[in-house]
């Protein structure tokens, strides 16, 4: 993501007919990239709001029990999924506060120590389906459950991977106190999947 | 010579007169056009009414933006040797602004009011109600009655009572009926009960029982005609509703009961 | 591995796909033996997997990913070399471009294309409606062409035609050199062809081509044929298509404003796309996760929307509605707003005046994208939803008719006294002015929830959507493609063809669509193969209205084949815009600007005297004489 930063032409290729861009003005303090993925999360937490209103439906509207006849939630298992997913949000501060620092021992361990407990929840929630002893197709409310917890996985596991990408930098030397953006961004949507999880928590198995 | 880009009194007093004129036909036309089916409930006598109202207040908002667009563009085209001219740069009016804010916000609150009353008009139960239960399957209408006898019954046409108001009592003459309540479900997928001489439309909806209720009016017969996309046979999913004296209602009754428990 | 499966490109790409459908069909079975289904090999699961897989692996093949690989893997950060940046040659646009006006260009002539695909379609829907009972398809394929041509038309038309036409004007109109991610914008665009052919090629499906109508209602959709997915799979490639777009939008309007380009200075088609991004980012999500439903019931047996399966566990069938039209009630207006900014444009330029209540016109934008939010469920008065939503969402769909009023008005404030050049972009410009009126006073009608429970799916919904989307959004769509067809081809339109072509659509137009009005109070239901006898003779006359209103399309396609091989060479501004996309050549250079121009006053300021949008060249300290020459054309009192 440091490569936003254009640098002066290079006339190499072959193109006579140009000579780089002009350096676009900055019009607003907030940077590009934050703000992109800010806006980004916007639409994910619209499309939490899609699933919810499924949720709302299926469970206020129509009135179903909750969970289904037969069917049971492990409420401490997710709730000791929802530590570890918490905890990683923490170590991932970590890993950006040590970017900032300029401390390179610090970045590899907060991005290691995020990526492995994101692995463990990602782990620990599949596990959970494979003994849950219910599948999407037993009820609406089960298919609601699945749908949930499973775009949250769907997310968490793309965190990881933008996560798997930052830290490859991490261990070829990249990010300095200056540059760490490449951090940041990701860090961003890795907090917001974590405070997603807490609400579909919450409403999934707690309420 | 008079300049042909000024805006004078009489252009503004001519286009008030043409505005008014083009109006006058434009409501009288679309009073006058046969828009809607023959009204065979009470429902429909009060929608057609409220569509009266919203073709009086449409037609003058349409003219007045059509009028200033073709005057606009009639007069202030740009002439030979004005190719480099530009316009006086008004670049607001606050007072405009407001009125054009105002104005229209008045008419739809007015609107919603009208159409909040006859909406609740449409809605409105009475004490003496005969309920059906109209089923939606593909591609085919259900009608449950209750017989003579208490027990239920399906037929595909309908019937409902309606007492004739004048001697005549053939096809298209006035009466009085009890209101007719449907309970209307949905076998498969959804579709859309609809009559069109009563404008009353409701869904059917699988996994809950929708209603609506009308209040015939005229005797006849009426097409009954599914709304709602539900499949290949979509265009096909019509029925028919008979409203017919009570005489001939309470013998149809009695026949269809009978063929039921015989 | 020879070389061209090495490069970035339709080599690569197309052995991609090859290797994206041995994945999917791989993989699918893999998961089938694992769970030991039976049988092992099953063709509508491969399929499915293959259209949401294969169209990754052809992305990658092509080369959209390749910089973002290139990034994962850790390699020091590159300096931009601009490679894949604008156009040398035509085939350059056959190419993973991130040139803005590149894009701008294929976006164009992609979503043309679907337009024409998805008009043909409307062809033979019409053939089949000239006479009642069946002439020549049966109810299925019935189906199929009016649910492929609305879904065209809107998903693949309309939509990105608006995304298209402002990826090209919009950073120039701003002084930005690109727009802020430009391998996103690109992605974005080819993201469109992948939707679109989803959606065409639904007709090779056996059983057909999706047919519940564009609007996919469940639980008809959950079981139809297995086309179907392909609705619901193309639908969410060309919604992320428009949130990344929308996103690319924000962005750049917010953070690559030119020096003293501040919001009050931005022109409305800016302003338009700021509030249709927002809508499109907030909105879109929703008819994504609606199409995610859709497909778990299909495809893995979920039950969000089977009322059958028991008491106490069943899904709820209303509720898709909300979400669809949580997004699609927003979506009108996404297929609006872009063209409120084009007729801004143009209707200020050629009345040579100010518009009319600036302010007021960015205000009812916004206002527009918060009202949008609250009234869905107009599309659900007779839906069976809870009958006390009906007054409340009466009120507030009403309401939106206000600020939208407020834009009609500001136009003709804008026409009065001014210099009006009616040539073609005007005249679909007036012809929207007008055309706009009546849907919008059809869609306050239909606000009216009793006059609504009669007419709501019967032909006057269609009489008002193509009132509102073809008078409206196409006639605004055609105006900006003529008005800056100059700027994007360097070459000058026939502006007879162009006037001949506004009067043959402005009248077959409404010789097709006014007489629906009728049909539908009448009673004719929407969405039907076949209709009462009594309706015959207005559909007749309805669709040879039609066909003519088809062929005056192909003028406009002659017109700009024609003119962008043969017509006259375009100064970089033929009209004496002030605005900034005018001030660079036509078309313009590379990187659009050789410095970022620096803006000093409003962009319409027509008949002020001295005034100055924007100075061009270096902001240097003494711009009074850097000002003449380059700057823009003086002005009369
Ligand atoms: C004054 C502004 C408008 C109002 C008050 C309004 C109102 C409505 C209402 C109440 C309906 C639902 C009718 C029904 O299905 O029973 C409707 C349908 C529709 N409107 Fe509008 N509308 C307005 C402007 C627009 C605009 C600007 C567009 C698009 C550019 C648009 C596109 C549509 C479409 C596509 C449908 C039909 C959806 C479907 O069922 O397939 N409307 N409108
Ligand atoms: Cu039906
Ligand atoms: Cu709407």
């Amino acid at each position: 993501m440091e490569a936003a930063s254009i640098e002066a032409a290079d006339t190499s290729h072959g193109h006579g007919d140009h000579h780089g861009p002009p350096v676009a003005h900055h019009s607003s303090t907030v940077d590009a990239q934050t703000l992109g993925m800010l806006l980004f999360i916007v639409s994910e937490i619209m499309v939490f709001g899609g699933f919810f209103t499924a949720y709302f439906f299926i469970r206020i509207v129509n009135g179903n029990p909750w969970p289904a006849e037969g069917e049971e939630l492990p409420q401490l298992i997710a709730g000791f999924n929802t530590a570890v997913l918490l905890s990683s949000s923490v170590t991932m501060h970590w890993a950006l506060e040590a970017a900032k620092h300029g401390n390179r021992r610090g970045m590899k361990l907060g991005m290691l120590a995020t990526l492995l407990l994101g692995s463990t929840f990602l782990t620990v929630q599949i596990n959970e389906y494979v003994h849950l002893g219910f599948a999407p197709y037993n009820s609406a409310q089960a298919s609601i459950f699945y749908g949930l917890t499973g775009l949250h996985g769907a997310h968490v596991f793309i965190g990881l991977t933008l996560l798997l990408f930052a830290t490859v930098r991490v261990f070829k030397g990249h990010f300095t106190p200056d540059e760490h953006q490449g951090i940041e961004v990701p860090g961003i949507y890795w907090h917001f999947v974590d405070v997603m999880w807490v609400i579909v928590y919450v409403s999934v198995y707690i309420l | 010579m008079k300049n042909p880009r000024e805006v004078t009194r009489s252009d503004v007093i001519m286009m008030i007169g043409i505005g008014i004129v083009a109006s006058v036909v434009g409501i009288a036309l679309g009073l006058w056009i046969d828009w809607f089916p023959a009204a065979a409930a009470t429902q429909a006598t009060s929608i057609d009414t409220f569509y009266d109202v919203l073709i009086i207040i449409s037609v003058p908002v349409f003219v007045l933006v059509t009028i200033i667009v073709l005057f606009s563009a009639l007069r202030f085209r740009v002439r030979a040797g004005e190719e480099e001219l530009d316009g006086p740069p008004t670049h607001g009016n606050t007072r405009l602004e407001i009125i054009w804010t105002a104005i229209p916000s008045i008419m739809v609150t007015a609107l919603c009011v009208y159409g909040a009353s006859v909406l609740s008009d449409i809605d409105a139960a009475k004490a003496d109600q005969i309920q059906v239960t109209a089923y939606a399957q593909q591609f085919a209408w259900d009608f449950e009655y209750t017989g003579t006898n208490g027990n239920k019954f399906l037929t595909e046409q309908m019937y409902v009572p309606c007492k004739p108001t004048t001697e005549a009592a053939g096809e298209g003459a006035p009466c009085v009926g009890r209101q007719i309540k449907f309970d209307i479900k949905a076998v498969d997928v959804i579709h859309s009960f609809w009559i069109p001489a009563m404008r009353m439309k409701q869904d059917a909806v699988p996994g809950i029982v929708t209603h609506t209720k009308v209040n015939p009016i005229r005797l006849g017969t009426y097409p009954i005609v599914c709304a709602e996309l539900c499949g290949i046979g979509h265009s096909i999913m019509r029925s028919t509703i008979h409203v017919v004296t009570p005489a001939r209602y309470t013998a149809w009754l009695a026949a269809k009961s009978a063929a039921k428990t015989g | 591995m020879p070389a061209q499966l090495k490069t970035a490109g339709w080599y690569r790409a197309a052995a991609f796909t090859l290797l994206g459908l041995a994945f999917s069909f791989s993989l699918t079975t893999l998961i089938r033996s694992l769970y030991g289904y039976t049988p092992l090999i099953d063709g509508a699961a491969i399929t499915i997997v293959s259209m949401i897989a294969v169209p990754f692996f052809f992305l990658v093949g092509l080369g959209a990913f390749d910089y973002w690989f290139y990034w994962a893997s850790g390699r020091p950060t590159r300096a931009e070399d601009h490679a894949s940046h604008g156009a040398h040659s035509w085939r350059d646009y056959f190419k993973v471009n991130t040139d803005h006006k590149v894009i701008g260009v294929q976006y164009v002539c992609t979503t043309f294309f679907f337009m024409f695909i998805g008009g043909l379609m409307a062809m033979m829907v019409r053939a089949e409606l000239a006479a009642p009972g069946s002439q020549f398809v049966d109810g299925q394929d019935y189906n199929s062409l009016f649910s492929v041509h609305a879904s065209l038309m809107i998903f693949l038309f309309i939509v990105p035609v608006f995304a298209g036409l402002a990826n090209y004007v919009l950073p120039l109109m701003i002084g930005a050199p690109d727009m802020a991610f430009p391998r996103l914008n690109a992605l974005s665009f080819w993201l469109l062809p992948i939707a679109g052919t989803l959606m065409t090629g639904s007709f090779l499906m056996p059983g057909g081509a999706f047919a519940s109508g564009w609007t996919a209602y469940a639980p008809l959709s959950t079981t139809q044929p297995l086309g179907q997915m392909c609705f619901s799979i193309g639908v969410q490639f060309a919604g992320a298509s428009s949130i990344a777009t929308a996103l690319n939008f924000l962005v750049t309007i917010i953070t690559m404003r030119a020096p003293g380009m501040s919001f009050w200075r931005m022109p409305l088609l800016v302003w338009a796309n700021f509030a249709t991004s927002l809508l499109v980012v907030i909105a879109t999500p929703f008819i994504a996760a609606s199409q995610f439903f859709v497909l778990l019931d299909v495809a893995l047996g979920f039950h969000f929307f089977d009322a059958t399966i028991g008491e106490g566990r069943q899904g709820n069938v209303v509720m898709y509605q909300h979400v669809f039209w949580f997004y699609s009630h927003p979506a009108v207006y996404i297929m609006m707003l872009p063209g409120f900014g084009i007729v801004s444009e143009i209707i200020s330029v050629k009345s040579r005046k100010p518009i009319f209540g600036y302010r007021m016109m960015a205000f009812s934008l916004l206002a527009i994208v918060l009202l949008g939010f609250t009234v869905w469920a107009h599309h659900m008065f007779v839906s069976g939803m809870q009958d006390w939503i009906r007054v409340p969402m009466m009120i507030t769909t009403a309401i939106i008719a206000v600020p939208t009023g407020i834009k009609i008005f500001s136009w003709l404030g804008t026409l009065w006294k001014g210099v009006i050049h009616l040539d073609t972009p005007m005249l679909f410009a007036l012809g929207f002015l007008t055309m706009f009126t009546l849907g919008g006073i059809s869609g306050v009608m239909l606000a009216m929830v009793p006059f609504d429970i009669h007419v709501s799916d019967t032909y006057f919904i269609v009489a008002h959507i193509h009132y509102v989307l073809f008078g409206g959004s196409l006639f605004t769509i055609f105006a900006g493609v003529y008005f800056w067809f100059p700027k994007m081809t360097g070459r000058m339109y026939n502006e007879k063809l162009g006037k001949i072509h506004f009067w043959a659509t402005f009248v077959f137009f409404n010789l097709t669509f006014a007489p629906m009005h009728v049909i539908g109070i009448q009673g004719m239901p929407r969405r039907v193969a076949d209709y009462a006898d009594q309706f015959a003779a207005w559909n007749f006359a309805i669709s040879i209205a039609s066909f003519f209103l088809g062929l005056s399309s192909l003028i406009f396609l002659y017109n700009m084949v024609n003119s962008w091989r043969n017509g006259k060479k375009a100064e970089s501004n033929p009209y004496r815009s002030l605005t900034l996309e005018w001030q660079v050549s036509s078309p313009p250079p590379i990187f659009n600007f050789d410095e970022i121009p620096t803006v000093v006053g409003g962009p319409y300021e027509y008949g002020v005297p001295g005034a100055v949008h924007a100075i061009m060249g270096s902001a240097k300290p003494e711009p009074v004489a850097a000002a003449v020459g380059s700057n823009t054309e003086s002005q009369e009192g």
